[in-house]
């Protein structure tokens, strides 16, 4: 989770697997959006000697749609490539790494940004260099100043970063996916067991950041800058791609795989959890590999999720109303398929229009909050998911809570929600590395040196 | 047919005019049929993709294209090289 793994096809191909998307107006420039994208799942950072890295085989790109047909307007493609500065070494470094540009780093990552609009590419940056990643006290002694040396301006009030940080994604994924378990309410699990407090599995696990922050205006289907959050215009969505040639062939001399043939997409993301929790088994690859405009295949497990029938059964007597509930679930439909329409939430909206599709709406007109809430749009914060989605975003709590009924009076007054839907959680807290204040807003990763093994028990 | 053996018929072959004009002839058929690369040709690694060996379908990986090719005759001809053929 959000999307770690989320699929069995993507799970063997950690490289392309996206694992979160953010996009939120940029609190200190709330005239730009900052859309990120994470990839390359639950990295430990003493992984090495073969440190993670981007994939110089895959493509990766952001995309927004701006005009209500869940198709892309505005795409950022990613490449990467990689070099080896010392062919003779085994070593990742050589020595210490006190500039991003020191030779002592062996095997150095760089990037190039490109923009599809209109039909037209534009190259915004090329031969852009990526931070090494945090190897530990003596190979990356002042890691914050790598980050910062990767911090990119380009033209056009852009900003670019792309390379290893903290995850920022807290969840329980030992006790959620060990049959539904939520570990603050183990005692009424139908297996039961003592409650306890959530453990957040992703505490101390690095990720692989894609973060751009661009001017509004080159968002939007105008070129405006909205300022009245009920104009359709004002409302993109957002969804990121990780894509390989369409064959891959092992070369034996090098030892490598060589592709040919066009891009084809292996991974997908826009609201978090819906290929995890939403999408059945049997069908994860497939979601992963189409497009969000064919989403209205999905529609049946949104109005009908799986989830929602489990609860019951997983916590009897405890989730009656939920139980009972018949009807579709037009709440999350909205939420996930179509955004949220006016009328169901005052002063607010981020519908994109009739087409399904699973996309992070986000609604540019609705300025950064003075005091975020990270339970976001249900706790009276518009400026939250899912309406965009923040760093500190609890979307676990979120969702669960939505999947548990609590949504449900936003489309249908008649129904009550069980007392457990405005209490239900995983039990974790924000555990992970603090988020920053300034882009690419992601914590500094953890360092190889510094992480100490966790605590596994077999039984 | 060893080579010795081989040698021997080419020679007797050889000693008709008729014998020979067949020989000629099938040598000359192979030459015309004989595939020309064009200007636009391919010049880089190419995959070919058969999914379905009853289809004439063939797919072309090249570059950053998938070329998608109808021809029977070249499906077959691809199957019989599969084959070891």
């Amino acid at each position: 989770m959000s999307s770690h793994r989320e699929a069995p096809e993507i799970s063997k191909d950690p490289v392309a697997d996206g694992t979160d998307v953010y996009a939120f107006v940029s609190p200190k420039r709330p005239s730009s959006v900052t859309l990120i994208a994470n990839f390359i799942p639950l990295q430990t950072p003493d992984g090495g000697p073969n440190f993670y890295e981007f994939g110089d085989d895959v493509l990766y790109e952001i995309h927004v749609s701006n005009r209500g047909t869940a198709e892309p307007d505005v795409t950022y493609q990613f490449r990467f490539h990689t070099r080896v500065r010392n062919p003779k070494t085994f070593l990742y470094n050589t020595g210490q790494i006190t500039d991003i540009s020191d030779t002592t780093w062996n095997r150095p990552q760089f990037y190039s940004v490109t923009r599809i609009k209109n039909g037209h590419r534009k190259v915004l940056g090329r031969n852009l260099r990526c931070p090494p990643v945090n190897v530990g006290k003596r190979s990356t002694p002042d890691y914050a100043k790598l980050s910062e040396q990767a911090t990119h301006s380009l033209d056009g009030g852009r900003k670019v970063f792309a390379g290893q940080r903290a995850d920022a994604f807290h969840v329980d994924l030992g006790s959620i996916f060990d049959l539904g378990a939520l570990r603050p309410f183990n005692e009424v699990h139908l297996i039961s067991m003592p409650n306890m407090n959530g453990v957040n599995a992703v505490q101390s696990f690095n990720v692989h950041t894609i973060a751009l922050q661009v001017p509004i205006r080159e968002l939007t289907r105008d070129g405006s800058v909205p300022t009245n959050p009920m104009r359709a215009k004002a409302v993109i969505g957002v969804w990121a791609t990780a894509s390989r040639r369409k064959s891959r062939i092992f070369e034996q001399e090098s030892g490598t795989y060589v592709g040919t043939g066009p891009w084809e997409q292996v991974s997908r993301l826009g609201n978090p959890l819906f290929n995890e929790v939403v999408t059945p088994m049997a069908e994860k690859d497939q979601w992963n590999a189409r497009e969000p405009r064919g989403d209205s295949r999905y529609a049946k497990y949104v109005n009908k999720p799986e989830l929602q029938g489990l609860l019951p059964v997983l916590y009897p007597g405890v989730f009656p109303n939920l139980a009972a509930y018949t009807e579709p679930r037009a709440d999350l439909h909205a939420i996930l398929l179509t955004g949220i329409p006016a009328g169901v939430v005052p002063g607010f909206q981020n519908y994109t229009g009739a087409v399904e599709a699973d996309m992070l709406r986000l609604n540019v007109a609705i300025p950064p909050s003075s005091s975020p809430n990270n339970l976001g749009l249900v706790a009276g914060d518009p400026a939250g998911f899912p309406n965009g989605r923040r760093i500190d975003d609890d979307v676990v709590t979120i969702e669960l809570r939505a999947i548990a009924g609590l949504t449900i009076p936003l489309v249908d007054p008649s129904y009550t929600p069980d007392g457990a839907a405005s209490a239900v959680q995983d039990g974790t807290t924000n555990t992970n590395a603090h988020a920053t204040n300034t882009f690419p807003y992601l914590g500094l990763p953890g360092g190889g040196y510094q992480t100490e093994p966790g605590t596994t028990q077999a039984s | 047919m060893s080579e010795t053996n081989r040698r021997n018929f080419l020679a007797a072959a050889g000693a008709g005019a008729a014998a020979v004009g067949t020989v000629a002839v099938t040598a000359g058929t192979a030459r015309a049929t004989e595939a020309r690369r064009k200007k636009n040709s391919a010049q880089e690694t190419v995959v070919a993709y058969v999914k379905d060996h009853r289809s004439s379908e063939l797919r072309l990986m090249v570059g950053e294209r998938e070329v998608i090719v109808n021809d029977r005759d070249l499906v077959t001809r691809i199957l019989n090289a599969a084959g070891g053929n």
